[in-house]
């Protein structure tokens, strides 16, 4: 399939999920914001709230930290399965397996720019100030959209030889909840050597604190971090794109046995 | 004319498939789908595949149609030749429309974007739905579920055909649309691989027939000998179950 053809196609297949996604539900698109913000809403009662944690301008952290995460946890659980999910599809028609992990991270994609189109709103609303600064959230994103890509590819292919990931990833994905310091701050462990050594092993503690950074503080990312995360994650996307089209029949036969 | 004066477009040389069947971590057994398939295919005949449930039919047109590789053998095109089967309602969901349907499916079978959208309205009126084209899959009925399905399908723009049972669907009007459309397809010089139970449709459309059991070509040649072929052997193994049954 011509590459122009394979993009309009991964386009196509998202939009339609989307979709029929939305007409399954009474408040249809509306969803695609009231999920993130409800998420922040628990998470405000139970940390401010109930737990007393007295954090500035805590909705604003939280969703710098709980938008991203959920676009990284959706878009990889819906990913990892989708190849098995489409088996009828994949028994019928010659096409490249990498669409159906693609067209999730593509319907994904765009959830997420209304729901950063609204954090920003949001933020501008609570009285942060706009400067240059916030340019750097889009190489964070682009570097967040790399990782998601590179896990989502990883997730599709683990779970065709072994559906048993699929559980796994389910499991690893709460894991990185807790640990990518989304309802606490990386930077208020009061160890700093554990900090870096988070901000080092996990990419997604790594983009979250530098959401806030350029969002919440004015600052910048930083820069040998975001380098050493993209180039990481390029490779294995690439990586897996490959492995992907080499075995494209095999991955077939074992999705379809 | 004698299908060796025709240009041969595709050509399966010793094919097998097999793969291990796991039914758990530490019981693995070998699955031979089928073993040692040689056949060629000419230019504009149709070739009937018949056979029981579970003979390898549907796997052959897969391998035919590149979805899985074969684990020993070899497929070669020639001419430039592609194949795909024919498929009813390729990944149909059913809360969207039937033109959204039609778009994702046309698609998915390899149109482009601008090919899919100019021939939705063909599509519409070739299934018979009328305004129903904007609603929902899931208030279809199953026949213009499958007209749907078929209009989509025909879409197919392959040198070689492979239909496997796509005229057991719907109801008696559906399968007469289906089959005209499909003999429009073969008088049109399209090249067809025909799978099928029905006796009647493999007679009124298959140049030539190849009968597979348990993963092997049992017999091959003219439709009317194979399917003899077929039938005889189909009596006997009536009788003989009979003749267990009540010994």
């Amino acid at each position: 399939m011509p590459p122009l053809q394979y993009l309009r196609l991964i386009d196509v297949q998202a939009r339609m999920a989307l979709k029929a996604d939305a007409s399954k539900f009474l408040l249809g698109y509306l969803w695609w914001i009231l999920e993130p913000l409800l998420y922040v809403l628990v998470f405000y009662v139970v940390f401010d709230l109930i737990l007393d944690r007295r954090k500035a301008d805590i909705i604003v952290f939280l969703m710098c930290g709980k938008f991203p995460f959920i676009w990284f946890a959706r878009t990889v659980n819906q990913s990892s399965n989708s190849i098995v999910a489409n088996v009828g599809l994949i028994g019928r028609v010659n096409v490249p397996k990498s669409l159906f992990p693609m067209a999730a991270v593509q319907a994904n994609l765009y959830k997420q720019a209304v729901v950063f189109a609204f954090l920003i709103g949001f933020v501008l609303f609570r009285g942060y100030e706009p400067t240059l600064g916030w340019l750097w959230l889009l190489p964070i994103i682009a570097v967040q959209y790399i990782l998601i890509l590179a896990c989502a590819l990883a997730g599709a292919i683990a779970v065709v030889y072994i559906r048993d990931f699929s559980m796994a990833i389910s499991l690893l994905i709460t894991f990185l909840l807790f640990t990518s310091g989304i309802f606490w701050d990386v930077r208020d462990i009061g160890n700093p050597d554990l900090t870096e050594l988070i901000l080092l092993v996990n990419p997604l503690a790594f983009l979250l604190d530098a959401y806030r950074e350029v969002l919440m503080y004015g600052g910048a990312p930083e820069l040998e971090g975001l380098v050493r995360n993209a180039l990481l994650f390029s490779a294995l996307t690439l990586l897996m794109l490959a492995y992907l089209r080499r075995t494209s029949q095999s991955l077939a036969l074992r999705a379809l046995s | 004319m004698a299908p060796q004066e025709r240009k041969l477009l595709l050509e399966l040389d010793d094919l097998s498939l097999s793969f291990r069947t796991k039914r758990n971590i530490f019981d693995h057994g070998m699955h031979h789908v089928l073993e040692g398939i040689s056949l060629k295919l000419y230019q504009g005949e149709t070739l009937g595949v018949i056979g029981r449930n579970g003979c390898g039919k549907s796997t052959l047109l897969r391998l035919m149609a590149g979805i899985i590789a074969p684990t020993g053998g070899e497929i070669r095109f020639y001419e430039g030749a592609r194949s795909a089967l024919l498929t009813l309602g390729l990944g149909f969901k059913k809360t969207l429309s039937g033109r959204d349907n039609a778009l994702l499916a046309a698609m998915l079978q390899g149109a482009t974007r601008r090919e899919a959208e100019s021939s939705l309205e063909d599509i519409c009126a070739f299934a018979e739905l009328g305004d129903s084209f904007e609603e929902p899959v899931s208030t279809y009925s199953a026949g213009m579920r499958a007209r749907l399905g078929l209009a989509t399908a025909l879409l197919t723009n392959v040198e070689i055909l492979l239909v496997d049972e796509v005229l057991s669907v719907g109801d008696a009007a559906f399968r007469e649309k289906a089959q005209n459309a499909l003999k429009d397809r073969i008088s049109s010089n399209q090249t067809v691989v025909f799978v099928s139970h029905g006796d009647a449709q493999v007679r009124s459309l298959c140049d030539r027939c190849i009968w597979i059991h348990r993963g092997k070509i049992r017999s091959e040649g003219e439709t009317a000998q194979v399917l003899a072929d077929y039938r005889k052997w189909v009596k006997r193994r009536k009788r003989k179950r009979q003749a267990k049954l009540e010994g």
